[in-house]
């Protein structure tokens, strides 16, 4: 069998140069005495337990507590964790991770590819019901989809351990980036013993045993939890940060008002502060790229029956600036949309598209032509749609601006209708609405986890857009070594159809005090480990 | 009185089932669950799921199976949201904190209410009566929403003095503007309450019998005038208490101190089911108990009260 090692160019120039996979203190920098990082979170996470884990909090503490077979730098590129590299087989539907041997968890029980092996089958069963078995599926690891069906034993999963530095997946159709996907909390291994010995309450203070750079030493629920260095963590001597605490402070004002007072490192800002704050504290105040987009559904399935017309859809495409949506109205450094991937991902190059390349004012003419030729608009047939938001300010601010310029420039006249999140949630997914809002973060650092939604089979699809071209392109990118000409064909169908109006890319908007280093700033999942931290004496 | 008691404590079952029947029903209507997500679940998943939680069976059977778990083993369920976790665990680790400083803000509004309301009464119509009135009034139209940024800005910003919130296992610092923001409005209520009684008593006969026989004025507001002012207001102290506890969403959740307030918010957001039942069932015990409290109160102070009752 041919065999490729993705990590032999790495391990000798990027792994031997840069120990980016740990805290970089550069020299002549003082730290502060007490190591410690307490940073706000908005609500109580889902839970410690990698596998049960469904929030994006609940994973930022898990990354701390377990590793994975890798982690991600500053910039997002994955680097070793309890795997030093893997081997692809030809047709990429195998994969060999060499795990390191020196991995310990936190009971001083060596890590093994056995624990892998367990916490995987473990994700899958019936039994333990995880949300998150869904991710199982999508890494497309053999027998996953019929093991969550309850076809077969948990025991069948494509998965095996040799020996315990050698972890082999078998996968039931070749994913390009599948090295990517196990920097996952869903993927991280758990230790079977104290499991078993523990049952539920494994993930009590206590009981709890990690693998990770720390381990778990207190948990109020609704309140804190606090995390300590992990003695037995294999690269514990480069761990800088002592304490990491997590404070659940529900109200984003008080966050900020906490943050000034001192009492945590970092919050996130509340909308339409950033520049205000960006003014007042310009080196604590960050906005940076994050994987995620933010666009308004056409409802292609039940909708109106002018939105089956592309002119259309164009034409409403067209008639938003959004230029004024991300400078004047939400003013938290996002990014102006005509691509449904954001351009921060890994790898995109953002397509040429032709509403892209024209002025606004060009844009405005086309739009109003557009319109005319369908027979709506001025002269025409009036135009009018409900348009649903889930309730929230920034949304709402959103949705005036865009229906006062589809006014203004065209003359369409749309109804704001509002809903409480999850019966936002069951009316979108019915296909009770006429244009909806939607907004999609990406699962891994890929344009494939953004462009499969809009593929006829994808369940978060709601705008019901069906495109052989765009499912074909999007089969045949799963197993090429260069999808980018694919995706770009698949944004220019996008662009053409216009099934759903891009509106922008998110930002991370979050305040983060200049004594603490080590951030990811340019890591655009924001996923960050307390072990890369350090605090510097103010 | 104690067959009274007995009858009250009798009617508890029986509303406690209707109560949870209504409530159980009433979730169940609004739209979503909780496991409605913004990425749907897969149907295998989302069948592995139901059937975890036992809401794969039909509604009745759902009920019946709740109902029977708390009645043989006081088994609230686990938490659908909080998956490491029982709503058991959940009330246990947030009610003491919720209770705790409930209790001190009572204490804060019985101290200050009360004293103030006094004063107002012995100066009345006068500068301190007006004083003491006018800041009742403006206590009272200060909601908890605006009162605690308020205290934070103080406190915790300009002087420094007290940690913004948390709870921190329950020290002093962190109790203080938890308490007096959910306090302070009612302190208004307590110091207008008993201004207007102890006006009442000091105009009593019996007040100005006491005068005329020349005791000093302090013996007579202590010993004769207090006892009796009193009373309305530690009834009314009652279903006060209850109104703090029930009422102490926005406190816990603006001071972050992990009490059972921000469950009430985050499993109506979620549709925690497990946790809304729980929470329901908690807060009508809490409000039979204390208002059976109130009664025997009534009936112990007043004769014709405990006549009606036997």
């Amino acid at each position: 069998m041919e065999r490729r090692s993705f990590f032999v160019a790495a391990l000798a120039t990027t792994f031997l140069t840069m120990p980016a996979f740990a805290a970089d203190v550069p020299e002549g920098v003082t730290l502060a005495e007490e190591q410690t990082f307490t940073y706000r979170i908005l609500d109580e996470f889902s839970s410690f337990d990698p596998q049960l884990i469904e929030d994006t909090y609940g994973s930022d503490i898990a990354r701390d507590l377990f590793e994975g077979l890798y982690n991600q730098d500053s910039d997002g590129n994955i680097v070793p964790g309890v795997a030093l590299n893997h081997e692809a087989s030809a047709d990429n539907l195998t994969y060999t991770f060499t795990l390191r041997d020196d991995a310990k968890w936190s009971d001083g029980t060596p890590v093994t590819a056995g624990d892998f092996v367990y916490a995987w089958q473990r994700a899958v069963t019936p039994e333990l019901a995880s949300p998150y078995a869904w991710y199982m599926e999508l890494m497309s690891i053999e027998n996953g989809a019929a093991i969550i069906a309850g076809e077969m034993e948990p025991t069948a999963l494509g998965v095996s351990a040799p020996d315990d530095t050698t972890l082999v997946v078998n996968l039931s159709q070749p994913l390009p980036y599948f090295n990517k996907m196990v920097t996952h909390a869903t993927t991280f291994p758990a230790p079977k013993w104290a499991i078993e010995e523990h049952g539920a309450q494994w993930t009590r203070p206590g009981n709890l045993v990690s693998n990770g750079a720390y381990v778990l030493k207190e948990h109020v629920p609704k309140e804190r939890s606090v995390r300590a260095r992990n003695e037995m963590y294999w690269d514990n001597e480069n761990t800088v940060l002592e304490t990491v605490t997590t404070l659940v402070i529900g109200d984003d004002a008080q966050g900020l008002t906490r943050w000034r007072a001192g009492e945590v490192d970092m919050t996130d800002i509340p909308a339409g502060q950033y520049p205000a704050l960006a003014n007042e504290f310009p080196d604590e105040a960050f906005a940076v790229p994050r994987l995620c987009n933010y666009y308004f559904n056409f409802n292609l399935a039940s909708g109106p029956e002018a939105f089956q017309d592309v002119r259309v859809r164009q034409a409403l495409a067209m008639a938003l600036d959004r230029e004024v949506i991300v400078d004047r109205v939400l003013q938290g450094g996002q990014f102006p949309a005509f691509t449904f991937t954001p351009a921060a991902t890994a790898g995109f190059d953002v397509p040429d598209v032709d509403i892209a390349a024209m002025t606004q004012a060009d844009r405005d003419a086309r739009a109003k032509e557009l319109l005319t030729e369908a027979g709506y608009g001025e002269g025409g047939e009036p135009l009018s749609f409900t348009y649903l938001y889930n309730t929230n300010e920034a949304h709402q601010q959103v949705a005036i601006v865009a229906t006062q310029m589809w006014k203004q420039k065209l003359g369409v006249d749309v109804t704001l209708e509002n809903q409480e999140w999850k019966v936002f949630l069951e009316t979108r997914g019915a296909q009770n609405f006429d244009m909806a809002r939607g907004a999609w973060c990406g699962d891994y650092n890929e344009a494939s986890t953004f462009l499969d939604l809009l593929t006829t089979e994808s369940g978060y699809n709601d705008a019901k857009f069906s495109n052989a071209r765009v499912d074909e392109l999007m089969a045949d990118a799963k197993s090429s070594s260069d999808p980018q000409p694919l995706y770009t064909e698949v944004e220019q169908i996008l662009a053409a159809e216009m099934p759903v109006i891009p509106i922008y890319h998110y930002s991370t908007n979050l305040m983060l005090s200049d004594a603490i280093q080590g951030w990811p700033i340019n890591n655009v999942e924001q996923n960050w480990y307390a072990k890369d931290l350090y605090r510097v004496a103010e | 009185m104690l067959n009274y008691t007995l009858r009250r404590l009798l009617m508890v079952v029986p509303t406690l089932l209707i109560l949870v029947i209504f409530a159980f029903y009433l979730m169940r209507l609004a739209p979503g669950g909780p496991f409605t997500s913004e990425r749907p679940l897969p149907p295998a998943v989302m069948a592995n799921v139901l059937e975890r939680y036992g809401m794969d069976e039909p509604l009745h059977v759902q009920l019946w199976t709740y109902v029977s778990n708390i009645v043989c083993c006081f088994d609230f369920g686990p938490s659908f949201s909080q998956k490491d976790r029982s709503v058991n665990d959940v009330i246990a680790q947030g009610f003491p904190v919720t209770l705790t400083y409930g209790f001190w803000s009572a204490v804060f509004v019985l101290l200050l209410g009360v004293p103030l309301g006094i004063i107002a009464a012995l100066r009345h119509n006068g500068f301190w009566d007006y004083t003491m009135t006018g800041l009742a009034i403006f206590s009272q139209i200060f909601p908890n929403f605006v009162l605690a940024p308020l205290l934070v800005l103080l406190f915790t910003l300009s002087w420094g003095l007290l940690p913004g919130g948390g709870w921190n296992g329950g020290q002093w610092q962190y109790i203080v503007m938890p308490a007096i923001a959910l306090g302070t409005s009612y302190m208004a209520s307590v110091a207008r309450l008993t201004r207007g009684s102890m006006l009442e008593v000091l105009g009593s006969p019996y007040i100005r019998t006491a005068r005329a026989k020349g005791l000093p004025e302090r013996t007579i507001i202590l010993r004769h005038a207090l006892k009796p002012a009193l009373l309305p207001t530690l009834t009314y102290m009652g279903p006060v208490f209850v109104y703090m506890i029930t009422g102490s969403v926005f406190v816990d959740v603006f001071f972050s101190t992990g009490g059972i307030g921000q469950d009430f918010i985050n499993g109506a957001y979620s549709r925690d089911y497990a946790i809304l039942l729980g929470l329901a069932i908690l807060y009508a015990v809490l409000t039979f108990v204390l208002t059976l409290m109130v009664d025997l109160l009534y009936a112990w102070i007043d004769p014709k009260v405990r006549a009606g009752l036997s």
